[in-house]
């Protein structure tokens, strides 16, 4: 077993009409971690996950699963993806099925199990993600979110070591996003699976994610646990993102207003915690 | 079109096992269709009302508006068998002179134009009865059972899927075309129609590349296969559908041969 489940070394690729989508990415993620991969529109995330379960073959560099390098035979890649599975951004090109049912069962089925096992594996993932009422209805009469669990299941069903996960919390309302992030990080602990997500929404970094790489131009510039990316605020505005708001704000408090923190606060319970210690300092005696 | 489809989900004979609803709307139909007579036709159009309606829990209005679509070109094309052109006046029940010769409705045209209409109708109602109580998913799982090609089924169940999404796309695009103006004129709606057909395509074009790749992320193997979703199959259920027709069959014999009925 190695320590990292999923690892890229100098991974260069080029698309037909020659854009250079990444150039030159070395990443490592955690088994058993949530791994956020932050970055602009265009800045290569969507690329670097298409790389990750060989849809697309990098034109240089390597990509190790397990510590083993990828193997694109027929067979490689039908296990590969059995053990990487892919929740693309937009439900409506992955759900290719009018019966919630049906579109879910796809994976599991395509791995050759027998009947009862892809049933059972149906339902626990329709459970999981809180959609077990939906199974007679057809595709087109849900709501956004609810394809965006149906997908989720869909992929859940082929019981991956590594879900990737392209823009989770896009298109949701702010109960949405909570929700999916919760069901997230409740699946990777109870099934021990690593999680890897794309996301422009800084918020919930902090809040759900292990490690975070930060992406521009297909480059990594930032890598480490969210508290350390986000103190590197100016390389973040540099590349079009910014800090979480509450960062934002104790770096105003700290800065501007001279207030004397100690480190930074990225998170709501990380802030209250400061400014409460912050009012103790303050009481004379 | 799409209120069928909602219909269909909510139809209280969506758990019947589809094969038998496929037989049953294909058997009464050629009943209909054989026993060339109105009273027949009539008893086809209750039957399947009735079941629709009071088994599968149709709204009444609805099927009324339903099978209200056919009746335009019904009408016209009732119109045409039931008037005839003649020289001679005395063949026609009631007639026109028009230029030299005589337009009216004949004994044998009314007839016809009578058994035409009542047969349409019947027809019309075994097929609203079967796309009203059989979502399109059940259709494509009876048409796999039945052994019909697996990729016009696949087909079939593609299109159907992405219709939807075609047609939520068009209609985006248009509301944001109309907001601007694009429809203001005949000229600009030309223009902006144009643009919204070929945007539709480019962009279909790119979402059937998306979901190849989603498919294959999948362990895509140029097969869909899925879970068979579960119906009640019993051989009991054939019980109804053969006993209505065993009933229209032996009722269009018994109308033949006592009240004088045409002959097929």
């Amino acid at each position: 077993m190695n320590e990292n489940i999923l690892e890229t070394q100098d991974l260069c690729y080029s698309y037909p009409d020659g854009t250079q989508a990444l150039k030159g990415v070395s990443l490592k993620i955690k088994r058993g971690l949530t791994t956020a991969i932050l970055g602009g529109n265009g800045a290569g995330k969507s690329t670097l996950f298409l790389n990750f379960n060989g849809i697309l073959k990098p034109s240089s560099g390597k990509l190790l699963f397990d510590g083993k390098p990828l193997d694109y035979s027929h067979n490689g890649l039908k296990e590969l993806r059995r053990s990487i599975g892919v929740v693309f951004q937009d439900p409506d090109s992955q759900l290719f099925s009018a019966s919630v049912l049906q579109d879910i069962s796809f994976g599991a089925v395509n791995m050759r199990l027998p009947e009862d096992e892809v049933r059972r594996r149906v339902d626990s993932a329709m459970e999981r993600t809180g959609i077990a009422h939906l199974r007679s209805k057809p595709t087109h009469c849900l709501s956004f979110g609810q394809k965006k669990r149906v997908s989720l299941a869909g992929v859940l069903v082929m019981e991956p070591e590594v879900l990737v996960l392209d823009e989770p919390t896009s298109g949701l309302d702010p109960m949405g996003v909570g929700e999916i992030m919760k069901l997230l990080k409740e699946t990777q602990r109870e099934l021990g699976i690593s999680v890897v997500i794309s996301t422009h929404d800084i918020d919930i970094v902090p809040l759900y994610c292990d490690y975070a790489y930060v992406m521009n131009e297909g480059r990594i510039v930032l890598e480490g646990t969210p508290q350390k990316v986000f103190s590197e605020a100016e390389t973040l505005r540099g590349i079009h993102l910014r800090l979480p708001r509450v960062g934002h704000l104790m770096e105003i408090l700290k800065h501007k207003d001279d207030f004397d923190f100690n480190g930074t606060a990225v998170t709501i319970s990380e802030a209250r915690r400061m400014l409460k210690k912050w009012k103790d300092g303050r009481k004379p005696g | 079109m799409i209120s069928i489809d909602k219909y269909a989900y909510m139809s209280k004979l969506k758990s019947k096992d589809p094969i038998q609803k496929i037989i049953f709307a294909i058997l009464t139909l050629g009943v209909c269709l054989w026993a060339n007579s109105p009273a027949i036709s009539l008893a086809v159009l209750f039957i399947m009302g009735w079941v629709t309606v009071v088994k599968g829990g149709i709204p009444f209005l609805f099927f009324i508006k339903l099978m209200l679509v056919p009746m335009s070109f019904l009408v016209i094309g009732v119109l045409s068998v039931a008037f005839n052109v003649s020289t001679e006046p005395e063949a026609f029940l009631a007639s026109v002179p028009l230029a030299g010769v005589w337009i009216g409705v004949s004994k044998a045209g009314l007839h016809q134009a009578v058994l035409l209409f009542f047969k349409a109708l019947g027809a019309v109602s075994c097929l609203y009865y079967l796309s009203l109580g059989t979502p399109m998913i059940d259709l494509l799982a009876a048409l796999r059972r039945l052994k019909v090609p697996r990729i016009m089924v696949e087909l079939m169940g593609l299109v159907y899927r992405f219709i939807f999404v075609l047609l939520e796309t068009a209609e985006t695009i248009f509301t944001a075309q109309n907001s601007r103006l694009g429809y203001a004129s005949l000229s600009a709606g030309f223009r902006s129609l144009g643009g919204l057909v070929s945007s539709l395509f480019i962009r279909a074009y790119k979402r059937s590349d998306e979901l190849y790749t989603a498919l294959e992320a999948r362990g895509y193997d140029g097969e869909l296969n899925v879970l068979e979703e579960y119906h009640e199959r019993h051989w009991t259920g054939y019980i109804p559908p053969l006993a209505a027709n065993a009933f229209l069959i032996a009722a269009a014999l018994l109308l033949r041969r006592f009240a004088g009925g045409p002959a097929g």
